[in-house]
């Protein structure tokens, strides 16, 4: 089994350090990805799952961003400490990333075969000609008609799926072993992002590589994939397959988001949503983050941090909840009162 | 593109009007009497009324600059008051040599600003950016006239590397079109600086660094495009002031340029000269903005999209 | 009733407008004096002031007597910067010939700010065809390139430092005025100028009263920089020997005539170039700084 994990990541803290202070953005994050698997990577805007996901590249803006300590292990090779003219040979070529802005991710003023081809021509040292052949049969795999005649337009010619679409084209041209999609289909409308994500899925088994997809919207976590970190405040705070989070999510906050979701089939009357707002990350509190808006919340979530326990043999969960400690808590507050 | 050309042409018709009008008002703001000091001093009364018959100057205003106007069309602009030539073939003259003065300068004025720009750029708040920013600073605040002296002492006078002043070889375009570009390049310097740094904050460039490019394709090849497109702007701009800036510098250097020939007929009160002069200036400058602007159109064609 | 209700939700507005401008005014102030460069500018351009004031006490000499016999001395104890051609304190002049520098400045600013605003507000204000007539005869005042139409008005008026000083406050007012008319036509929109004219308030009230403090920032901006070019033009224009005349010791003046002695006496022309570029420099300084302060987007 674990050989065939490609990625692992290991206590992953990104912090920013500026004039107001250091802002624990990602602060001790630990999973890994098997071959063809796909780890969908949940939680609220600011919660640290976009710079989870830059750190493991190194492309966070720095400074003020600095990977503080960790690693992140693709087949055993450490990238944190990777010189940068060896980490160079693994972007686009071994880990690629589609970012989460179709429209200003691609440059403007450069056509979109060319820039998948560069990344052709320096990993994979094809001839121009080679290159721009590759890159038109990419963007005809990922559906765009026509390719030759889109290949040498620029990005402003197509609309924004298209992009969305050559972005994957330009991540999936060198076969790699990650993906790394960072809400990939925020920015589309309904039925485009239905194709975008089949196109994923599709490349996915061809080519078999591990995805992490990360996203705030639990519909497509669904849809797409094996396995689920749900991350709050920089740390994970769940993590299971998919199809037992939704039966049964451990962490409160992870209830809290299944919760709020508005469900088909059932008369609801009202959504439910999580009071409060997430802790800053200049200043977390002492005890668990979530512990403010947790309605379980007891003296002994603020008072000490929980760990990320094994709940059983494939979930993990950042609660004291299912802790001895929260048992002895419990029995301590029944005494004195 | 054709279309695109055509319109502005058409635009800039009432520009162009408009500063026929304003020279030639500007004309009538001259004290005393035009046919007076047209005729010359010590001309008899009858000589300056049949002036005064000949030039039209007894109709009405508007019928005057009426005149005035078809006149330019039919490339009349006057003869001088001082030999009473053709103020046209003056200018003949005097134009190309200013042209190449502001075709060397506007040339350093690129070439000098772009490389200190990406020099500061590529490493912001490094010793060398601040260095290169003081310097720019220092450029944009430095009298061009006093520039063009200094430069005059250190390398004419102290040095003889260069010739100290005329126009008769490449050697002698050096002085002059440093002095009148380096106020340019400092700006244009400046403005190649905050356009990079915009523009390697962009989404694009995060994406060309995930590609696994290597840092000076990155940004000779992805930043340096986009941040040029704001540059030409700059530069166009620096045009107007260039041409301005002749004046000064043909001054110091003894160049006898358009912008000497309009400051020598202010102090000898040539008047016609003057006018023709500053007409044809800023006919170059319009048509040079015009230039600029079709550049920035084909450089920049997402302006279609916004 | 409901003319009550609606002066009092207009003064609501107003108050709340108020109170915006004075928070942008605070961080504006507190920006500025943590702007290192703003600050080193200001104190150029006060120092610069504080010349003007106390040239009489500081001069050691008088700025006009000839004195031939000590004509075109190098810099030594008894004349820090030299002598001149007429054997006159260059330093004592620098002092005297800086009021008529700044003089000039800031009097042909005022000027071009003057009418620019004027031009500028009744064109955002009112919009329609004013402002197509004024926008289109600030297009034609544009498309002189640099001190060209500063040149012919000059040669129109004649050559002094009064008609520099109109010839390059002319020049301004292009400058102004686009700027004033784009920030006119934002604050125009804005809710509570609406509340205040169904209230009554005639455009004149409405133009000086409610919208002008409200754009005062960028022409305060534009002011700075326009010094810093504003002095360089009046000096040129005098170096051209079209403004300021000898035996003035105006610095553009002073260096036209330091020029014929750039061999033998170089210090001529230097000192009134070095205080020339520091006082420009100030104001360019200061003007960065004070843009920054004003607008956060710009500042990297």
């Amino acid at each position: 089994m674990s050989n065939d994990v490609v990625l692992e990541v290991k206590n992953l803290k990104t912090h920013f350090i500026s004039s107001k202070g250091i802002a624990k953005a990602v602060d001790g994050v630990d999973f890994v990805l098997r071959k063809g698997e796909t780890l969908g990577i949940v939680g609220e805007s600011g919660c640290g799952k976009s710079m989870t996901s830059l750190s493991i590249l190194r492309l966070i803006p720095s400074p003020p961003g600095k990977i503080v300590d960790g690693e992140v292990l693709l087949n055993g090779k450490n990238l944190v400490t990777m010189p940068n003219a060896e980490l160079r040979k693994i972007r686009g070529n071994r880990i690629s990333m589609i970012f989460q802005e179709p429209m200003t991710s691609l440059n403007p003023v450069i056509p979109v075969g060319e820039q998948i081809a560069e990344a052709l021509r320096l990993h994979q040292g094809l001839s121009k000609k080679a290159a721009w052949a590759k890159s038109v049969e990419m963007i005809g795999l990922v559906g765009i008609p026509s390719p030759e005649k889109r290949a040498k337009q620029e990005p402003f010619q197509l609309s924004g799926g298209m992009r969305q679409r050559v972005m994957i084209a330009m991540a999936l041209a060198c076969t790699p072993e990650v993906l790394i999609a960072d809400e990939p289909t925020t920015a589309l409308d309904v039925t485009i992002q239905a194709q975008i994500l089949e196109i994923m899925k599709d490349l996915q088994r061809k080519i078999g590589m591990g995805i992490i997809f990360i996203t705030h919207d639990l519909g497509v976590v669904a849809e797409m994939c094996d396995q689920v970190a749900v991350m709050y405040a920089g740390q994970i705070v769940e993590h299971q397959n998919t199809a037992e989070l939704f039966k049964n999510p451990l962490h409160p906050y992870t209830q809290g988001l299944i919760g709020s979701l508005p469900k088909l089939y059932e008369d609801q009357d009202e959504l439910q949503i999580i009071e409060g707002t997430v802790p800053s990350p200049y200043d977390y509190p002492e005890g668990c983050r979530f512990a403010e808006r947790c309605p379980f919340a007891r003296s002994i979530c603020s008072e000490k941090q929980p760990d990320l326990i094994q709940y059983d043999e494939e979930s993990k969960v950042r609660c004291w909840k299912y802790t001895n400690e929260w048992q002895v808590s419990l029995t301590k507050e029944l005494v004195t009162t | 593109m054709i279309f695109f050309i055509l319109k502005r042409l058409m635009q800039i018709v009432p520009v162009i009007l408009g500063v026929t009008l304003v020279v030639f008002l500007i004309m009538q703001m001259v004290p005393g009497d035009s046919a007076v000091i047209l005729a010359g001093e010590g001309a008899s009364k009858e000589t300056v009324e049949e002036l005064r018959e000949d030039l039209g100057l007894n109709k009405p205003l508007h019928e005057q600059y009426f005149s005035y106007i078809g006149n330019i069309f039919q490339g009349d602009l006057g003869h001088s008051l001082k030999n009473n030539q053709p103020v046209l073939e003056e200018i003949m003259i005097r134009l190309p040599i200013t042209m190449e003065l502001a075709f060397f300068s506007i040339l350093i004025t690129v070439v000098l600003g772009l490389i200190a720009g990406i020099i500061s750029a590529v490493k912001p708040y490094s010793f060398s950016d601040i260095g290169v920013m003081l310097v720019a600073l220092l450029g944009i605040s430095l009298p061009s006239f006093w520039l063009g002296l200094l430069l005059m002492y250190i390398f004419s006078i102290k040095l003889q590397w260069l010739p100290v002043a005329g126009w008769d070889s490449m050697a002698h375009i050096v002085l002059p079109a440093i002095t009148l570009g380096a106020g340019g390049a400092a700006i244009v310097a400046r403005m190649t600086r905050s356009s990079m740094l915009e523009v390697v904050g962009q989404d694009y460039i995060r994406t060309a660094r995930a590609k696994g490019l290597k840092e000076h394709v990155i940004i000779y090849k992805h930043a340096l495009r986009n941040a040029l497109i704001p540059v030409i702007t700059v530069v166009g701009l620096q045009f107007g002031g260039l041409l301005g800036g002749t004046v000064l510098v043909e001054s110091v250097f003894a160049i006898n340029g358009l912008g000497r020939m309009i400051v020598d007929s202010i102090r000898t009160r040539d008047i016609p000269m003057v006018q023709g002069g500053v007409l044809v200036a800023s006919l170059v400058f319009v048509f040079v903005n015009l230039l600029v602007d079709t550049l920035y159109r084909v450089f920049n064609k997402r302006i279609d999209l916004n | 009733m409901t003319v009550n209700t609606s002066i009092v939700e207009t003064a609501d507005l107003m108050l709340a407008r108020r109170q915006v401008r004075r928070e942008k005014r605070k961080s504006f102030y507190s920006s500025i004096g943590q702007n290192k460069a703003a600050v080193v500018g200001g104190i150029i351009i006060l120092l610069y002031i504080s010349m003007t004031l106390l040239a009489p006490v500081l001069a050691p000499y008088d700025p006009y007597t000839i004195n031939l016999q000590e004509k075109l001395q190098s810099p030594s104890f008894a004349h820090w910067m030299g002598t001149d051609d007429k054997g006159r304190d260059i330093l004592s002049r620098i002092l005297y010939g800086s009021r008529l520098s700044l003089g000039v400045g800031f009097s042909s600013v005022f000027f071009g700010a003057f009418f620019g605003i004027l031009l500028g507000l009744i064109a955002g204000y009112y919009g329609k065809w004013v402002d197509t007539i004024i926008s289109r005869s600030l297009d034609v005042m544009l498309a002189f390139p640099g001190i060209l139409l500063a040149l012919a008005i000059i040669s129109a008026l004649g050559p002094s430092l009064i008609n520099v000083t109109i010839a390059v406050g002319v020049f301004s007012i292009p400058l102004f005025a686009r700027i004033v008319r784009g920030s006119t036509m934002e604050v125009k929109q804005l809710e509570y100028i609406d509340a205040i004219r169904t209230l009554g308030a005639n455009d004149f009230i409405i133009i000086f009263r409610h919208i002008f403090p409200n754009i005062l920032s960028p022409i305060i901006v534009q002011g700075s920089m326009r010094l810093a070019t504003a002095i360089l033009s009046a000096a040129g224009l005098s170096f051209l020997g079209l403004g300021a005349q000898p035996p003035s010791p105006e610095w553009g003046a002073m260096l036209s005539s330091g020029r014929d002695f750039i061999f033998s006496a170089p210090y001529m022309a230097i000192f009134p170039g070095i205080m020339i570029s520091i006082l420009v420099l100030g104001f360019n300084l200061f003007g960065d700084g004070l843009r920054d302060a004003l607008d956060p987007r710009m500042k990297k």
